[in-house]
């Protein structure tokens, strides 16, 4: 039986505007990060995995059973919406066992199932509360929980971690870890920082196309040589802005110290070529591809 | 600016659309084909206000249901039959008797001449009489205590209240001469869209009582459905300027389908009496001062409940304003408007002296509901100013806190 | 798929979801006896609250059903779920279609017992307008995504009834209070096109399978 997700030649519309432009993916067992802007096409292609869009041609399959068979699909993946959300009025583990239901998951196991995520994300202390009285961190967590319900071989979560504090974040990142043992998870994330220390294999996505696909290494290994640090005085920061993506910065008192991505060696004094970070590395990355960049992430 | 960007979003929205879609149904479905082929003078009721004609026919009317111990009353404009109990019906047989001036026996005597019958597959008779006379000389004035003291133990609605008696027992049939000054009104002094005018508001201002309260609720909550209402609570603007900027923007978008409509009924009037000369303002004038205070007060209201409770509260409670004010009013439709009332309603072109004989009630009552409109926007700012600063969050009916709250 | 499952997912709903607005259906029963006369009535004068309320009932009931489901993150989050989205949505139909039919024979055996003369298939006719009334309701909020425009349009068509009557023709809800004939087989057809349509537009325009 086949394991991985298989996307070949996938091309997705909404009305005449083209979202998905020629998709080509394999993604294996273990965490999958899915890297972009925002409005890169992560969600689009997330949704169409999960069997919740159409796409217009192209193949994809989740574990040998092709899209088009929304029902199976729905079966085995769980899927965890960008701003997840349920009822209001109910209570934490009548949500869960609510939608345990809506998986077709029998009444006797349900409960055992509900007992166990609870635990698992830590809720059980919270768990007659309502949905709507749970912190943005907490609804996260039932969030999470919901995903793993009937124990779906995929899991995908869409910026699972913005607005979260770093705790949170940090707790998030763990509890996917460890579902992440002989299943998929793919996390799809603006945050570079979600991503490494949790996935091994990524792609880059930007205005609906992959721009880069592989490991977190070989991303590391693709910007060697491209990444700077350089002592720049505070008058000419604005023009370094302009002229070179920056994509680090510290202040000291009389100098600033940038790290910058850049072709050729850049044109300053004492700039040092440095060991690419995984942030740097991804910008390096979006601008060999073509892509906008210059006036950094401040 | 904010004023040009609120009116586009509204009329971009779907509400508005329909909005715009069902105001021209109900207006061509109603107005444009009553005017069609113009209007019709052949005959018409008029009401005399003859006291002696009033007080027989209400005096005969009370016999029979007296008699029947069945009074047909319409409390909130439907069919009700109220059954008074012993006490009550003895009340009204005193009244009975001093109305005709008999002593028990006479009285007796006098119910027993009544004509029986059988209505549908009931086996209760009611009784119908036709020649009681009230007791010579018998004074209006004592006459209305009666009946208003009828109409209350009657629960009101009853045919006894002061505005049904005018409308139901002191209609007569109008002369030819009579329905020929009513023709030369409509034409010289109404000047035709005079009196179009006014029929065109009585229906519209239907629908503005009740149809711009989806616009209003819609655009109030759009914010918090779209999760922006943090974004726009931390914005600069004054809540007196961003609650008034919206409201303005809601009146204006939804008086113009309205004043389009005007224009077509002013095209229409000018196709249909051709050559007669017309007053080309008055389609205009009358129904902005006639219609406005409603559409004022339906959005502001609309705006008001939806920032303290809720969308579907505030189109609630205007649903019930609505019903009172239009299908449970008085059952007269044209000639009588009161002071208070939100709809006026004038259904007739003609009837020029009736209106005219409101017409200080009719003034008062848009400027009374222009006034309500303007506080409760005014409170709307206090309400939308309290739940930007954290100190007022919405009044919830149900769900934690509620005031409803079912105990758990 | 376990019929437990099932009557979970529709318990949950009943209670959560819908258990409100049951109850201002239930209101509008009790509010009836209050505004018309219900004793003694002859055909045509008892068709007039039963075909006045009932309405009201069913764009109460069926208007809303999709609303739970408005905010996109929870649409999501149901819509993974193996369960079909439009049994669930066919469920929550032919729940407010059983309170509306409970509440209707409700109000009719009230009538019949305080002697109004009111028949079986009278109570079929105002089922089959409250059901119409309450499909365009389902419909119009089904087809904007947006349940103020479903309640305006539903409102909306219900006050052009008390207005327009005979006008509407076959269409009329008030068809036996303002005897216009074989109106009650259309509007019964009307409901059941409406609540299809909408299912199929959810299907095909929503991804809703």
């Amino acid at each position: 039986m086949d394991n991985n997700i298989i996307i070949r030649n996938m091309n997705k519309f909404y009305g005449k505007k083209q979202a998905l432009f020629n998709i080509d993916l394999t993604i294996e067992q273990g965490m999958f990060g899915l890297l972009g802007r925002n409005g890169a096409g992560k969600t689009t292609l997330m949704k169409t995995l999960a069997a919740l869009h159409q796409k217009k041609d192209g193949e994809v399959t989740v574990c040998g059973v092709p899209v088009e068979k929304a029902k199976k699909i729905r079966a085995m993946t769980g899927y965890l919406p960008q701003d997840f959300s349920m009822y209001p009025n109910m209570r934490t583990d009548e949500a869960l066992d609510y939608l345990g239901a809506l998986a077709g998951i029998p009444s006797q196991e349900r409960k055992k199932r509900v007992e166990e995520l609870l635990e698992k994300v830590n809720l059980t202390s919270h768990r007659r509360k309502k949905v709507k009285e749970l912190s943005g961190g907490m609804k996260r967590r039932l969030g999470i929980a919901q995903a793993l319900l009937h124990d779906p071989k995929v899991i995908i979560v869409d910026e699972p971690t913005a607005g979260l504090d770093p705790e949170e974040r940090i707790r998030f990142r763990n509890l996917l870890c460890e579902v992440a043992e002989n299943r998929i998870v793919i996390l799809s994330t603006h945050i570079v920082g979600d991503v490494e220390s949790t996935c091994e294999n990524i792609a880059i996505m930007d205005e609906g196309r992959i721009l880069w696909k592989g490991t977190v290494n070989e991303l590391l290994e693709n910007a060697k040589g491209h990444i700077y640090t350089a002592n720049i005085e505070k008058q000419y920061m604005s023009q370094i802005k302009k002229e070179y993506i920056v994509t680090g910065m510290v202040t000291q008192a009389d100098y600033t110290t940038v790290r910058l991505v850049s072709d050729a060696e850049p044109d300053l004094p004492n700039a040092v070529l440095t060991e690419p970070d995984l942030e740097s590395a991804y910008m390096y990355c979006l601008h060999s591809n073509g892509c906008s960049v210059k006036g950094g992430e401040e | 600016m904010l004023f040009r960007l609120e009116c586009k979003k509204i009329v971009r929205s779907a509400a508005f659309l329909i909005y715009c879609v069902i105001s021209v149904l109900f207006i061509a479905t109603n107005y444009y084909s009553d005017c069609k082929g113009g209007v019709y003078f052949g005959e018409g009721t008029k009401i005399v206000e003859d006291h002696e004609l009033i007080m027989y026919g209400a005096l005969n009317s009370l016999m029979g249901e007296y008699a029947a111990n069945k009074y047909v009353c319409y409390p909130f404009g439907y069919y009700k039959a109220v059954h008074l109990k012993e006490k009550d019906q003895q009340k009204i047989a005193g009244y009975l008797r001093e109305m005709t001036g008999t002593d028990e026996k006479e009285f007796e005597e006098l119910l027993s001449t009544g004509e029986k019958y059988y209505v549908g597959m009931s086996d209760k008779p009611v009784y119908g009489f036709h020649d009681v006379r009230m007791t010579e000389g018998f004074s209006y004035d004592r006459f209305l205590e009666i009946m208003t003291d009828t109409d209350d133990m009657l629960g009101g609605g009853s045919d006894y209240a002061p505005d049904s008696l005018l409308a139901l027992y002191s209609g007569v049939d109008m002369t030819d001469e009579e329905l020929k000054e009513e023709y030369r009104a409509f034409i010289e002094d109404d000047k035709v869209t005079g009196g179009l005018a006014r029929l065109f508001c009585d229906y519209v201002g239907i629908d503005l009582a009740i149809l711009p309260v989806f616009v209003a609720a819609w655009l109030t909550s759009a914010d918090r459905k779209r999760r922006m209402h943090e974004l726009v609570y931390t914005r600069k603007i004054s809540s007196a300027k961003l609650v008034f900027t919206r409201y303005a923007a809601l009146v204006f978008t939804m008086f113009i389908p309205v004043v389009l409509e005007m224009i077509v009924a002013l095209i229409q009037a000018v196709v249909e009496y051709n050559g007669e000369s017309l007053d080309m303002t008055a389609m205009f004038t009358l129904p902005t001062f006639w219609l406005l205070p409603n559409l004022l007060f339906t959005t502001a209201a609309g705006v008001l409940i939806t920032e303290v409770f809720s969308a579907p509260a505030a189109i609630f409670a205007q649903v019930v304003i609505w019903f009172k004010a239009t299908i449970t009013a008085s059952r007269m439709l044209s000639g009588k408007i009161g002071r208070f009332d939100l709809v006026c309603r004038h259904n007739s072109p003609t009837d020029r002296s009736a209106f005219l004989m409101n017409h200080d009630n009719f003034i008062f009552s848009r400027i009374f509901w222009t006034v309500i409109s303007l506080v409760l926007v005014v409170l709307a700012v206090y309400a939308y100013d309290a739940k930007r600063g954290g100190r007022f969050n919405g009044i919830r009916l149900f769900g934690k806190g509620g005031l409803l709250r079912r105990k758990a | 798929m376990a019929s437990g499952c099932l009557a979970r997912v529709v318990s949950s709903d009943v209670r959560h979801n819908f258990l409100i607005h049951y109850l201002a259906a239930a209101a509008v029963l009790l509010m009836t006896p209050v505004i018309f006369g219900l004793a003694e009535l002859d055909r045509s004068m008892a068709a007039l609250p039963l075909e006045t309320m009932p309405p009201l009932m069913g764009l109460i009931l069926l208007t809303p059903l999709l609303s739970p489901e408005q905010n996109e993150g929870i649409l999501d989050t149901v819509r993974s779920k193996k369960m079909s989205r439009q049994l669930v949505t066919g469920l929550r139909v032919l729940c407010s279609l059983a309170v509306l039919a409970i509440l209707i024979a409700a109000l009719g055996g009230y009538m019949k017992y305080n002697s109004c003369d009111v028949t079986l298939g009278m109570c079929a006719g105002a089922f089959a307008g409250a059901a119409a009334l309450g499909a365009l309701g389902f419909f119009s909020s089904a087809v904007t995504d947006n349940v103020i425009v479903g309640y305006m349009v539903s409102v909306m068509y219900f006050f052009m009834n008390l207005f327009l009557k005979n006008k509407l023709g076959r269409f009329c809800l008030m068809s036996m209070s303002c005897n216009i004939k074989g109106s009650k087989p259309v509007l019964a057809a009307a409901a059941l096109v409406l609540i299809a349509a909408a299912m199929l537009f959810r299907r095909i325009f929503r991804n809703e399978q």
